[in-house]
């Protein structure tokens, strides 16, 4: 075989280097003040709990075993769901003005396309299905976006949590930190520190679930070329017979590449360079890539699909890789991660601000553990496709391949389904009204609004062209009233003036609730239909009135509300969410 | 039927093959064959199945 010599280059990306800080000891080594919220893991996950309770009002301490963002191949690709929370958490811009999207991909057997698929993408959306991007990307725009937040959020780099006490009325650590050692007590402590936490440890926790012995090797590299941002899947690919092979387009020219192990591949020996480079080679010969390319990173990587049985212990939440590990195939793992920290940041926070019951605290388990056995089975799914668990999914997957090529009706089992927005369909907070089938169309109590045009009329400025989940940002996330109104029926009609009271009764109880109300033509109201697709979509009549919580999930809908009943109705709603299980 | 339940039950075929085991892979697919095959009831569909499913298996 001929000698590959390549040199490896860096990530294209400088990481600053942050020191450690000692705050305000007692005598005992202990810190001064107790805090509401301690947060152990300043990945992605850890970020996006401490900017979403920040969005609350709520101040965090972030603790950072590591000096700086992550450097190497871990998640790169973010989800439209995803881009919708970092909306919500003002991050949105650098997701998009550094991201790569792309609305689907290729699948080839041997040396024939068997797959052309896309993702669910049309006129009606605002952001792209996925985005690619770097970990280390993804963890500079939070932390960015954090650094402006300092006055609520308190990150502390090369501080690693080594001791964990839960009491009563407190959390406490023990943080070593290069700057010394010192003890820390919280109220609450959210373990975001991946997946092999030092929490999930400490409290003598065990995920479960399945771990699948296929292995592959990842490769990030750094190639000239301008081929475009797709998924391509090569199996049993001519460059590397036998074997399953990944390719992902990063930002500034950096590529991955997955290949799949042979079951008697010795791993020390598989991820050696003089071992990749040349399949790489291959690889890229075999793609028609005649580019200059350079390999940045090496590793290893094995399937996981384990979950914790709940995500709430008392006082401490665990979310993130540390409460359960998805296979990366289907992008679940980031992706749920951050949907696990935007459905804590505001439980968590309605409850310090002392207006919400523990039980708001227990639905963040019983909708994210839900969510997470949804993506573990989709994840497996993947996985058995991708890395064969045994003879049978090997033969049964060769089979499906060989006739894809000729026979449509089985090219659905080698699409890669990827995550999507998880509907809560049994959480607790969900509150049905009304008979079921008055809609005939439109998201149900627990799902996420589906995303649609309309104009935005405000007074005294231009119209824009803009989206349902626009109608949800505010200046920050809160319970929103979706109100469908008559474009000629006078306003007071809905009765604008008792709404605008339940706000005002709410805020001044720390409950931000805003209404927002669509007509089907031009008039009074917030919004308007434009295309003439919303009212439909969302099986709407005058009178139809969504109430979405803060992370964008419906809360319950009303076919017609009339507008008297509106405020009340809203109001006993919300206060069925803050306390659920409490009788009415 | 559904992609879903397609993926449905393609994965308990191949759950019911690995419990199985491989030495019984053969017998099992082709007593899955007959069964099919009565099912179909029609022969004209059941000789098209015949040779796609024997298409491109040449020289293996």
């Amino acid at each position: 075989m001929r000698c590959v010599q390549r040199s490896f280059v860096p990530y294209p990306f400088e990481a600053q280097h942050f020191p450690a800080r000692l705050p305000a000891l007692d005598s005992q080594r202990n810190e001064r003040r107790q805090h509401p919220v301690v947060i152990v893991g300043a990945g992605p996950v850890g970020l996006c709990v401490a900017l979403g309770l920040a969005n609350h009002g709520v101040a965090s301490v972030v603790l950072e075993a590591d000096d700086s963002v992550c450097l190497g191949s871990r998640a790169i690709c973010v989800s439209r769901r995803s881009l919708e929370i970092m909306q919500r958490l003002g991050a949105l811009e650098g997701f998009l003005n550094i991201g790569l999207p792309w609305t689907g991909g290729r699948s080839f057997y041997r040396d024939a396309q068997v797959l052309h698929f896309t993702m669910p993408h049309d006129q009606n959306q605002k952001l792209p299905p996925m985005l690619n991007l770097a970990q280390y990307h993804i963890e500079q725009i939070l932390l960015e976006r954090a650094r402006q937040r300092a006055d609520l959020i308190d990150i502390r780099w090369q501080s690693k949590a080594i001791g964990l006490e839960v009491r009563d009325a407190a959390v406490r650590l023990q943080v070593s930190s290069a700057a010394g050692d010192y003890a820390l007590q919280a109220d609450w402590l959210v373990a975001a520190d991946g997946g092999r936490s030092f929490v999930r440890e400490a409290m003598g926790l065990e995920l479960r679930g399945t771990s699948y012995e296929g292995r592959y090797v990842i490769v990030d590299i750094r190639l000239d070329t301008d081929r475009p941002t797709e998924r391509l899947a090569y199996f049993d690919a001519p460059c590397n017979p036998g074997s399953t092979v990944l390719v992902h387009k990063q930002p500034a020219n950096v590529w991955r590449i997955d290949y799949q192990l042979g079951d008697g591949e010795d791993a020390a020996e598989a991820i050696k360079p003089e071992n990749v480079l040349p399949r790489v080679e291959s690889l890229l010969a075999m793609m028609g890539e005649r580019g200059a390319w350079a390999p940045v990173w090496i590793t290893i990587y094995k399937a996981n699909a384990l979950t914790l049985e709940r995500y709430r212990h008392g006082r401490v939440f665990f979310a993130g890789d540390a409460a359960h590990l998805v296979p990366i195939f289907g992008v679940r793992g980031a992706n749920s991660g951050i949907d696990d920290a935007d459905n804590l940041a505001w439980k968590l926070a309605l409850r310090i601000q002392g207006v919400a019951s523990d039980g708001l605290l227990d639905s963040y388990s019983t909708e994210r553990v839900a969510a997470a056995h949804e993506n573990l089975r989709s994840g497996m799914k993947s996985t058995e496709f991708m890395a064969p668990p045994s003879f049978a999914f090997e033969l049964m997957r060769k089979a499906v391949l060989g006739l894809a090529v000729r026979h449509a009706d089985v090219r659905a089992l080698i699409n890669p389904r990827q995550t999507a927005a998880i509907h809560y369909r049994d959480s607790p907070l969900n509150l049905h009204v009304g008979a079921a089938s008055a809609f005939d169309a439109g998201p149900a109590p627990g799902a996420v609004l589906p995303e649609c045009p309309l104009t935005i009329t405000q007074p005294g400025a231009a119209a824009r062209q803009a989206h349902v989940t626009d109608l949800l940002v505010d200046a920050a996330p809160r319970f929103v009233a979706l109100c469908f109104v008559d474009a000629d029926a006078p306003p007071q009609v809905t009765q604008p003036d008792a709404l605008a009271a339940l706000t005002q009764r709410l805020a001044a109880r720390g409950i931000r609730f805003g209404t927002a109300s669509v007509s089907q033509r031009r008039a009074h109201a917030t919004a308007w239909d434009h295309t003439g697709r919303l009212f439909p979509m969302y099986g709407a009549v005058p009178g139809t009135v969504y109430l979405v919580r803060p992370d964008g999930h419906v809360l319950t809908r009303w076919k017609a509300l009339p507008g008297a009943a509106a405020a009340p109705a809203i109001q006993a709603a919300i206060e069925h969410t803050l306390h659920p299980g409490a009788s009415p | 039927m559904t992609d879903s339940e397609l993926d449905t039950v393609y994965t308990r075929l191949c759950t019911t093959l690995t419990a199985l085991g491989e030495g019984n892979a053969a017998l099992y697919l082709a007593r899955f064959a007959l069964l099919a095959i009565t099912r179909i009831g029609d022969p004209a569909v059941v000789h098209a199945l015949i040779d796609a499913a024997a298409q491109d298996l040449g020289g293996e």
